[in-house]
Parts: C-alpha cells; sequence; structure tokens
C-alpha cells in the first residue's frame, strides 16, 4: 500500500518497470500450471539441485544489504538479484507475468489476488527460526483460507501528519485534508484506494462495499480537493518529505516515516494525529514465488529477514515498524516511541487495517483517481 | 559490385530495418493491447477485439479535456523554444564565423549532464527560497517571495522550454545554413536594409528549419509526463501522466494503450492540418 522510501527517481523506476512489463507479455499469458500452493514441501525436497541464486522483486531502497544482512552474512557466495516495482498493482502484473522473482514483497490488501491465480506457495514456518518472533496478528495478516501464504515484514500507519505553526489545534479528523484553510499546502498521497479509504472513514462508509453513488460522491469530493494540493505525492522520501521539511506542506496524507524524520531533524515542528475514525495501518508482506526453484533459499532469506539486524534496520533507517516483536520492545528512542505510538497501549483499538478488496473494486477506484487527476 | 540501385538498398534497409522493428511494431503491439476487451492484464485470448476502451476515454471528458490542455502546452512550449532558438541559431550562423564550434559545443553542453538533474535544477530555482525568489527580493521587486513558484503549469513550461532550447537551435541553425548569401549581398545591393533583408529573404528561407524545429518540440511534448512529475504539481499533469498510470499504477494497459493511440492520432491530424495551412514549399520559395 504505502510507497516504500524511493532513492530512484519516479520516472526511472517507470521505465525499468516498463521494461521488465514488457519482456512479461511475451507470456503464455498465465501462471504456470505448477502453481500449486503446496508445492512448497516439494520444492524443499529437491532442495540439494537448487540454483544459489535469488532474485527478489522489490521496491526501490529495500535492496540495501541493510535490509537482509544476516543473509548476506550467512550466504556471501549467493546472488541476489532485484528487481523493482513502482506499485502494489505494478508488482502484481510482473509477477502474472514473465517475472523471474523468487519473492515478492506487496502490502496488505493484495493477497487473495496472489492465492487466486496461483501465483504463490505456503510458507513452511517450520523451517523459520524467527517465526516465533512474529505477533501472531502479524501472522494473521499473511494468512488465506487458513494457510499461511506470506511473511509479514515491515508495517506503520497511515495518518494526517502536520505542521503545528500553520495548523491551529489539534487536528481530529481525517476531513482536515479538505480544509481550504490550507490551500496549495496540502498534499495527497497520489493513490485511488487510498482516496476511497480516506473518504470511507470520513463519511463512515464501509471500504469493502462501496457502492456506485458513493464512489461518485468520493470522485465529486476528491475533484474539489485537487486545487488545495500542493502536489500528490509519489515518493514518501522523494517528493513528500522534503517538502514537509521545507515547510511548504502543513497538512498531508502521511506514513510515520517522514513524522519520524521530521522529529529528529527539527527542521518543523510537527504533529501525528489520531483521527476520530482512526489511522489506517498497512503491513508489508513477502511471498514465495509459485515458480521458484529455490524454495528453501527463499525460506531461509525471509527467515533471515526477520533477524535482529535487518529488521533492526528498518526501524532505524526507514522508521518502519517490523514484525520482529523483540525489535520493537527494545525500542527505547523517545522518537521512534513516539511515532509508532508505542507509548499509547490503545493505539491499536483505533486502528484501522487496510482490508482486502476483489479486483473490480480496485479497478473502479483507480479509475476513480486517474478522472479526478484529469479533472 | 553491387550496382547504384543495389546500393541505394544496400543503404536504406538498415535505417527502415530499425524503423519497422523499433516503431512500427511496438506501435503495432501498443494498437494490439488498446483492442483488447477487458482491463487489467494482457490477455490476448479474453475475446474478440473491441473498442471498449476507445469507448472508455471518449466518454470521460476529464481525459478529453487533459488531452487538451496537453496539446495547449506542448504549443507554448513548442512556440517558444523556436522563437527563443532562433536568434541563437542565427548567431551561431551569421555572427559566430570561426567560432561557430566552439559555441555549438558550448550549446550542447547541458547534454553532458542528466536530463533529471537538469530538471531537478529548475525545481531548486523555482522553490521559495531558490534564486528566482532571491532576485525578486534582493532586488527590492518584491518585499517577501513570490511564494512556491514551482508545482504549477508555469514551472512545466519554463522547464521544458528550457530543456528544448539548444535541441531546438539545430535545426534552425542547418537552415540558416543553407541561406544563399548571394542572395542578401544582391539586396544589399539592391538598397535593402538589414531589417528587409532578414524579413524578405533569411526568415522566409528558413522557415521550414524553424517550422520543423516547432513540430519536433510539439510532438513528444505532447505526451511528456517525467517533469510535469517532478514540478507540475495538481495543475500540471498531462495527458502523458494518466497514460504512465494506466501503465504502471492501475495495470490496465489496454486503456492506457488506448489514450496512447487517440493522443498519437490527435497529434498527427494536426500536424496535418498544420502542413495543410502552411505550404513549406511556397514559403521556401
Amino acid at each position: 500500500m504505502p510507497a516504500r522510501p524511493s532513492r530512484f527517481p519516479a520516472w526511472l523506476i517507470a521505465f525499468v518497470s516498463a521494461a521488465l512489463l514488457l519482456a512479461a507479455c511475451q507470456s503464455q499469458g498465465g501462471p504456470s500450471s505448477s502453481a500449486d500452493p503446496s508445492a512448497g514441501a516439494e520444492s524443499a525436497a529437491a532442495s540439494v539441485s537448487e540454483p544459489n541464486a535469488l532474485t527478489v522483486l522489490e521496491w526501490s531502497g529495500y535492496e540495501a544489504e541493510d535490509y537482509w544482512t544476516e543473509f548476506k552474512a550467512a550466504s556471501p557466495d549467493t546472488k541476489v538479484d532485484f528487481q523493482f516495482g513502482i506499485s502494489d498493482s505494478d508488482i502484481l502484473s510482473l509477477m502474472e507475468g514473465d517475472s523471474t522473482a523468487d519473492i515478492f514483497h506487496f502490502y496488505t490488501g493484495w493477497q487473495q489476488f496472489y492465492v487466486d491465480e496461483g501465483l504463490v506457495q505456503e510458507i513452511d514456518t517450520s523451517k523459520l527460526t524467527n517465526w516465533d518472533k512474529v505477533p501472531d496478528s502479524f501472522k494473521a495478516m499473511g494468512q488465506v483460507n487458513g494457510k499461511q501464504y506470506f511473511l509479514p515484514w515491515d508495517w506503520g500507519f497511515t495518518s494526517i501528519l502536520y505542521n503545528t505553526d500553520h495548523v491551529n489545534g489539534e487536528i481530529t479528523n481525517w476531513d482536515a485534508l479538505f480544509d481550504d484553510a490550507y490551500a496549495k499546502h496540502i498534499s495527497m498521497w497520489d493513490d485511488g484506494p487510498a482516496a476511497v479509504t480516506t473518504s470511507a472513514y470520513i463519511h463512515g462508509y464501509d471500504e469493502t462495499a462501496i457502492t456506485d453513488d458513493q464512489l461518485a460522491s468520493i470522485e465529486a469530493e476528491w475533484k474539489a480537493q485537487k486545487p488545495l494540493n500542493l502536489h500528490y505525492w509519489t515518493g514518501e522520501y522523494v517528493d513528500f518529505c522534503p517538502e514537509v521539511q521545507s515547510g511548504d506542506i502543513w497538512v498531508a496524507y502521511a506514513w510515520q516515516g517522514c513524522y519520524a524524520t521530521v522529529l529528529y531533524d527539527e527542521s518543523q515542528p510537527i504533529a501525528y494525529a489520531n483521527p476520530k475514525e482512526g489511522r489506517n495501518s498497512w503491513v508489508g508482506l513477502y511471498g514465495i514465488s509459485s515458480k521458484t526453484e529455490s524454495y528453501n533459499l527463499a525460506l531461509k532469506f525471509l527467515d533471515d529477514k526477520l533477524g535482529a539486524t535487518s529488521c533492526g534496520n528498518a526501524v532505524a533507517l526507514f522508521y518502519y515498524g517490523c514484525a520482529n516483536q523483540e525489535v520493537m520492545d527494545a525500542i527505547t528512542d523517545p522518537v521512534l516511541i513516539q511515532a509508532f505510538g508505542i507509548d499509547d497501549p490503545t493505539i491499536l483499538e483505533h486502528t484501522n487495517f487496510t482490508p482486502p478488496v476483489t479486483a473490480d473494486q480496485r479497478k473502479a477506484w483507480t479509475d476513480m483517481w486517474a478522472r479526478v487527476k484529469a479533472e | 559490385m553491387l550496382g547504384r540501385r543495389g546500393s541505394l538498398w544496400f543503404l536504406a534497409v538498415p535505417p527502415y530495418l530499425w524503423l519497422v522493428l523499433l516503431f512500427v511494431v511496438p506501435l503495432g503491439v501498443v494498437a494490439a493491447i488498446s483492442l483488447l476487451p477487458g482491463a487489467g492484464r494482457i490477455n490476448f485470448n479474453a475475446g474478440w477485439p473491441s473498442l471498449n476502451q476507445y469507448q472508455q476515454v471518449l466518454e470521460t471528458p476529464a481525459y478529453l479535456r487533459r488531452l487538451g490542455i496537453s496539446v495547449g502546452m506542448a504549443f507554448v512550449i513548442a512556440a517558444t523554444a523556436t522563437i527563443l532558438a532562433y536568434p541563437v541559431a542565427y548567431f551561431l550562423a551569421f555572427r559566430a564565423r570561426g567560432r561557430a564550434t566552439i559555441f555549438l559545443i558550448l550549446l550542447l553542453v547541458p547534454f553532458a549532464s542528466s536530463y533529471l538533474l537538469r530538471v531537478m535544477a529548475w525545481k531548486l530555482l523555482l522553490g521559495r527560497e531558490g534564486a528566482i525568489n532571491w532576485v525578486l527580493t534582493s532586488t527590492g521587486l518584491t518585499h517577501e517571495p513570490a511564494g512556491l513558484l514551482v508545482y504549477s503549469q508555469a514551472a512545466v513550461v519554463i522547464t521544458l522550454v528550457y530543456v528544448w532550447v539548444p535541441f531546438a537551435a539545430l535545426p534552425i541553425y542547418a537552415a540558416l545554413q543553407r541561406v544563399d548569401r548571394s542572395h542578401l549581398e544582391a539586396a544589399a545591393d539592391l538598397g535593402a536594409g538589414p531589417w528587409t533583408r532578414f524579413g524578405r529573404i533569411t526568415i522566409p528561407m528558413s522557415l521550414p528549419g524553424a517550422l520543423a524545429t516547432f513540430f519536433m518540440v510539439f510532438i513528444p511534448t505532447v505526451g511528456e509526463y517525467v517533469t510535469p512529475s517532478l514540478v507540475g504539481g495538481t495543475d500540471g499533469i498531462m495527458y502523458g501522466n494518466l497514460i504512465q498510470d494506466f501503465f504502471t499504477r492501475a495495470g490496465n494497459w489496454p486503456l492506457g494503450s488506448a489514450m496512447a493511440v487517440l493522443m498519437l492520432l490527435a497529434v498527427l491530424v494536426l500536424v496535418l492540418l498544420a502542413l495543410k495551412l502552411v505550404d513549406l514549399r511556397r514559403v521556401a520559395a
């Protein structure tokens, strides 16, 4: 769901993605017929002949060795290549095509598609040494039809980040994004489903059952909101956080990563809202491709990603939460405690987790957002 | 040994092959994708070709309006870049003399840096604390910074004009070099002043080059998406950004392809119309 830290320009990522997708066009148009969720066990039996190489379909920024430190140290001779996606939709498209990725990384809300299309295989959690450090609530995020298809890794909140020098009082509602008092100093994430979710919170709609009339009214309100934005941001650390730090953005749809960044550098007086409708929360999940020939290596890679150093780096460098609870429990930095709401034991009670929606819903929402942008 | 005709074929085949393989075939693929009936992933077995995607684009006024805005912006950018490039090319062709090569190299120096860097530089220049606001406030023209100049249609136009001017100067320079100096000398002998010579000889004879420059800038600018995504904000979104979104964010290649084909057709119609209105051979004569 959220745009991961991007160290490359969006156009470059788009170009690389387009090239990869073009290659994907040559496919027969469907997932491998060997897409059997139970293939994991078979693959495990064949581990002796597994190639000593992995390809990971990632978000730009996550390829840094800081985020797979344990694996690099334990398997220095293993060749790890990275391919990159620009959005959850892009990553799904790549996996539907001829992506050679053994492992792929996406965000909550898209799990069912991978399972339904046979693109993923079950994770043998008995082989994961760090699995018991993952809270059950996170494990559940990676389950579909009672099976553990995905491994949760990074997580965070979505809420409203605001500059307290320019906003009077506390923001307690998502509709602050529509307040014309902050015209040209608001920034919404460039994402249709995020816009629908925000409107659903404001109007009390059921996010998983948005009607045509509701979608039409959502479209109208975002079209009206469009002139209030400085821009629609696409990369948290590319075109969003720098504008918050410079003081040009006062109110924004944001993840806690930028909140922590600004708290650290003290460039602006900043706050992160606890809207009465609740914050949103997202979880990053890894899946093992049903087509992989390196199942055991992929398992090892994912297990090591849950290690203290790799997970700790996600927290310390990205300011994103990590599924290893021991890492989260060890946080003593007051900024990170504030950013993750660790000092608020009720935080999860007023947090909405991104629900899965159907392909038709996603299409309707992204089409709606294209019309908003075109307006 | 190859005959004259054989040599011509030998020389012509590689560029035509290049054109067919890397232009016509990809264009055909895009056109084929645009006829897929369903949205989302590419599946050529999904059913009979259909005009569903075209219908969806044509029934969405916002898309067509954004195409119109993009055409308008491209026109302003192409016209401005051509007008600004003309004096540069004129200087190179008529005034630089022996130093023309050096100036030509200097003109091309910006291309030694990344396109992205050049665009990002404008982001800094147009920023609240950027160079332009600094000049405005330090010269007393304004008491306070003029706000954020970036994230607007104007920012897209300024940045793209800057990016295109060196490119635009080259075809005009080539056209000006072909202006027969004896015409100018004859006109001078007959008493025509510098402005008359410029208006009656230089401009008409270089106009085909200037028009070629205009179209060279106009055509790719209509589908531009990198610069608007960096400096355009919500006002400066162009039609190319919507196409990009359908390919990379919405995962809806058929609709994105239909939008791309419609843009291509629109540009083609505009160019043909312009060429019909302006008879280049008559102008040059």
